[in-house]
């Protein structure tokens, strides 16, 4: 190989490597006997996996934020893709700023999107509410859904839509029929996206948690600045085997479907 | 002409894209059962018509109507038009018996009676072995056969066809084309057929329509076009052709390259031919004939169309006497 081409494959491998450093700390972390976070651990056990599977306040904010991601997925997934028609197949005057208007969360900060929630929520009882989770949740997953969708529309051979009208098909009917089916992997990848954007949002659900309801990122949050709780580490490391399965699926499912093709 | 097509009536139809003029006040009638095709080069206007025609390109003005109804304002699938696109438009998440089975579920067709209309649409296409195949396991050849049975199995008076043969390789485009034919004249149904292939045209079509710039220059049969087009665009289109200058300047002669004769100077003509004195400039050998052009001595030049058996065979620089029938030109408005 030439010298450049080694220079490049050297990058790429301490690219990936500190991206992936962090879990080479919390795995191991969360194997640890200690009663504080330790690294590397003295002492190998499984107690902070019991404890999370024991503890209330794990199991009820970890069900909350599962119930929250679900309903924010399929939410964000009925609204994306219709903003996405909206903005790929629309021709109407502004659609600029419309499509500007739907990207708009994921580029203000959440600390600000976090704030003004906050401040309104308060005064309408939604604080502490699944309800209120779920509709800040949406507004941030959204774009990634809209994301996905779009860039599949864009590359959707519209002459098959044609051809099914043609063929006495109404739009409702070519739409479930033609263009869903055909756009599905990436609403399922979309679908990812909004599912792991809500269960992973710590910022605006710090502002909404309270005793009442409090999901699980920020549970670990204030599992790691109240009390030093190892914890923390084994419920990090089972979400980041969450995350990958995730991730993993969705890769296979592509690799499966373009051999069929 | 046969009972189960429809025919369609397009009237006046004008359509503009801004300052663009894509038809203008085009009108044409297809008699029930015919096959029409609508020939041009691109941006004639003929795939705008079909659209009109289909209901996906709304005209600026006129009318269409099919069996003497007004479906100027109907959806397309509202109006039970078969269609066949040039790249097929197969969904290609569906076997191909789904594809064909697509159209029947429309109309509410199912069970029993949907298994046995499928078969019969792949049986007539012959593609009855391929039935649970994916569009992307097949040729292009297949494809199109395949969309030709989804226009077809749900039996529309009309069948309209965008260029279907484009895609495919000659040979293949040949055999179809005479699989086409044999379906209009199995089904009877009206076609209407988009080429820019003149002998596409000239081998399907009981009548041409050639558009240029929007508007039909002539309507009629392939011999009618071809021996008697109505102006030297027409002569132009179709075949290879001579044009001459005729007696007055608003006209011109037209004499096609395979009604010309070559004999040597002083030969004994026919009486009555037009004659004409030239050198030989270019002989190519195309197997079927040969194809040679002569420089007239009055000025212009000529192709003529030959056997290859010519005795003694024509080479550059020869001095020919070019010469055809009476009946063999005719005058052309230029």
């Amino acid at each position: 190989m030439r010298p450049a081409r080694v220079a490049l494959w050297a990058l790429a491998a301490l690219t990936a490597l500190y991206l992936v450093l962090p879990v080479f700390v919390v795995v191991p972390m969360s194997f640890s006997d200690s009663a504080f976070l330790e690294f590397p651990p003295q002492e190998w056990s499984l107690r902070w996996y019991e404890n999370f599977f024991t503890d209330l306040t794990w199991l009820d904010s970890t069900i909350a934020s599962l119930q929250i991601a679900v309903q924010v997925t399929l939410l964000s997934l009925v609204l994306g893709t219709a903003a996405a028609l909206g903005m790929v197949r629309g021709r109407y005057p502004l659609r600029a700023l419309v499509s500007g208007l739907v990207m708009a969360p994921v580029l203000v900060p959440y600390v600000i999107v976090g704030l003004a929630v906050y401040a309104v929520f308060l005064q309408l009882g939604l604080t502490e509410t699944a309800l209120g989770f779920v509709l800040v949740h949406t507004a941030l997953a959204v774009p990634y859904v809209v994301i996905t969708v779009s860039s599949a529309l864009m590359s959707f051979d519209r002459r098959l839509e044609h051809a099914a009208m043609g063929l006495g098909a109404g739009p409702v009917t070519t739409f479930a029929t033609v263009t869903l089916p055909l756009i599905a992997p990436s609403l399922a990848g979309g679908a990812v996206f909004a599912f792991v954007t809500s269960f992973d949002e710590v910022v605006t659900s710090v502002f909404l948690s309270g005793p009442d309801l409090t999901t699980l990122p920020v549970q670990m949050w204030s599992g790691v600045r109240v009390q030093i709780d190892p914890t923390v580490a084994a419920v990090s490391s089972m979400l980041l085997l969450v995350t990958l399965s995730l991730f993993a699926g969705a890769g296979v499912a592509r690799l499966v479907r373009r051999r069929k093709a | 002409m046969n009972e189960t097509g429809g025919s369609v009536d397009v009237l006046g139809v004008g359509k503009t894209y801004g300052q663009a003029v894509a038809l203008d006040d085009v009108t044409l009638h297809v008699e029930p059962g015919e096959f029409m095709t609508l020939l041009g080069s691109s941006g004639s206007g003929k795939s705008t018509l079909l659209n009109v025609v289909a209901g996906f390109t709304r005209p600026t003005s006129g009318s269409v109507t099919v069996d003497g109804r007004d479906i100027t304002h109907d959806p397309p699938y509202k109006r039970d038009l078969g269609m066949v696109f040039q790249h097929y438009a197969l969904f290609p998440h569906m076997s191909v018996a789904e594809n064909v089975a697509f159209p029947l579920r429309r109309r509410r067709v199912r069970g029993a009676e949907l298994t046995r209309r499928v078969d019969e649409a792949l049986d007539v296409v012959e593609l009855g072995g391929l039935r649970d195949r994916r569009p992307a396991q097949l040729s292009g050849g297949q494809q199109q056969r395949v969309a030709l049975a989804r226009a077809i199995v749900f039996r529309p008076r009309v069948l309209l066809m965008d260029e279907p043969l484009g895609a495919l390789d000659k040979r293949l485009r040949e055999q179809l084309q005479l699989e086409i034919k044999r379906l209009h004249t199995e089904l009877g149904i009206t076609f209407v057929f988009v080429t820019h292939d003149q002998d596409e045209a000239l081998t399907m079509s009981d009548r041409i329509a050639l558009l240029r710039d929007g508007r039909v220059v002539q309507v009629g049969t392939p011999a009618d076009l071809y021996d008697r087009p109505a102006s030297r665009y027409v002569a132009e289109f179709l075949g290879e052709s001579n044009l001459l200058p005729a007696a007055n300047d608003s006209e011109a002669l037209l004499v096609r390259p395979q009604d010309v004769r070559l004999s040597r100077p002083g030969a004994d003509l026919p009486a009555g031919d037009h004659a004409h004195d030239g050198k030989v400039t270019e002989v190519i050998y195309l197997g079927s004939g040969l194809r040679v052009e002569v420089e007239l001595r009055s000025g212009g030049r000529l192709i003529a169309r030959t056997g290859t058996r010519l005795d003694p065979v024509p080479r550059p620089d020869d001095e020919v006497v070019v010469h055809w029938r009476q009946q063999d030109c005719v005058t052309v408005p230029a």
